[in-house]
């Protein structure tokens, strides 16, 4: 039997130099798997929390919001003193985000270290406040305020009339909740856990401190 | 170590590959010559130069994208409230990304050094292999589209109003690499200057 080999005399060139700069590359790319443990940012559980930007209202006036400040990326798990922060994606005539306003407010008043019968984390509530691109959900700033007013919430309203925030958390409709631990990552949300409600989720996964 | 004194390791083999391969090249290898008889021809000298930009980009694209993995972990490694903090740049999830696919601007510089490392390792080994022309148009094609993305990743300094000092000096290695590439196919086209 005869075999027709190609011989090519060039191949060893590229072959040596393939071989080194693949294993050059790889022992890059090892260093950082073995030295860092990078967390994506997004929406899921497990990821970070992506920035939500805008102007907000504290009952006030409207000014810059700034997301990154409300954690603290050295905080450890477990600890008490860590402030978690649960973040509402709504749209003032969306009826179902009408229903549970209420029911929201309380909630930041149950989870506050400004209620004794609480013994766990301070939970800040934030709202962002949307214009679903359905008729008759026109808003402005004006009637995020009366809502505010309206159902007694005391915690800031972003404004994303224009819909950035919502468009970059991928919000699917309103309402939306997500549960970030005070070093910025998603501990929960409710499009993951459709039968739980926000409130169970804190009291399931905020530390306490006879736990 | 201060993180931007820390740059310089990187950025020391840059200059001196852009000093190796640039017009007045000759008159700093001459010296030596005798220790490294590659340095002899035009096309050694080039390709040294190249070799040394290509593995010093390669190794602060690394330090980028490890900087960036460090910080999404919740750490910080140059943030700085001067205008020199990379953390601002690094540490930003829409800026640190390519807006197509969404890779690592580090990865990608990584992928790129080391696709002119092959080139530069290949015609070291083989100056005359069958390919030889394509890898030199390939090294120019890379640099010359480094050069494009180094415009749009400015354009984000200025943005931030951050300067990020590991990203310049891999700008300064692809641009220190552009000339290389450009000066190397320029020689390659004279035949007699090639073969030396």
């Amino acid at each position: 039997m005869k075999f027709n080999v190609i011989e090519d005399e060039n191949a060893a060139a590229v072959g040596n130099a393939l071989i080194k700069v693949m294993s050059l590359f790889f022992i890059g790319i090892m260093i950082i798997a073995f030295t860092a443990n990078p967390i994506s940012v997004g929406t899921n559980e497990g990821q970070r929390a992506p920035d939500v930007e805008g102007k907000f209202y504290n009952g006030s006036g409207w000014t810059e919001f700034d997301f990154s400040g409300y954690f603290n990326t050295s905080w450890q798990e477990g600890d008490v003193s860590g402030q978690w922060v649960v973040i509402e994606f709504m749209d003032t005539d969306c009826p179902y985000c009408q229903q549970s306003a209420e029911e929201f407010g309380q909630f930041a008043n149950t989870f506050s270290v400004n209620n004794p019968e609480w013994n766990g984390a301070h939970v800040n509530f934030l709202a962002s406040a949307t214009e679903l691109d359905i008729q008759g959900h026109d808003s402005d700033r004006a009637e995020i305020e009366k809502f505010r007013s309206d159902y007694n919430h005391n915690f800031p309203y972003i404004d994303d009339i224009d819909q950035d925030n919502m468009k970059e958390w991928g919000i699917p409709g309103t309402p939306n909740y997500f549960l970030i631990q005070p070093d910025g990552i998603i501990a929960w949300s409710s499009s993951e856990h459709k039968d739980e409600k926000v409130s169970d989720a804190i009291v399931r996964l905020v530390p306490r401190e006879s736990a | 170590m201060s993180s931007n004194a820390l740059v310089g390791v990187y950025l020391l083999p840059t200059l001196i590959g852009f000093l190796i391969v640039s017009p007045w090249g000759s008159s700093f290898t001459s010296s030596l010559v005798d220790r490294f008889p590659s340095l002899k021809t035009a096309r050694g000298q080039l390709l040294s130069g190249l070799q040394l930009i290509s593995l010093a980009g390669f190794a602060v694209s690394t330090q980028t994208l490890w900087i960036s993995s460090k910080i999404s972990e919740g750490g910080s490694f140059c943030s700085s409230t001067s205008t020199f903090s990379c953390d601002d740049l690094l540490g930003n999830s829409e800026l640190n990304v390519d807006p197509v696919l969404g890779l690592s601007w580090g990865l990608i510089g990584m992928a790129a050094f080391a696709l002119l490392l092959f080139i530069v390792l290949v015609l070291k080994q083989e100056h005359n292999h069958p390919l030889s022309e394509r890898f030199v148009s390939m090294g120019l094609l890379t640099t010359g589209i480094g050069i494009l993305i180094i415009g749009l990743l400015v354009s984000y300094e200025f943005q931030e109003e951050k300067v990020c000092l590991y990203c310049t000096t891999a700008h300064i290695a692809n641009i220190a690499a552009f000339v290389g590439f450009f000066r190397l196919r320029r020689l390659h086209e004279n035949r007699d200057e090639w073969n030396k």
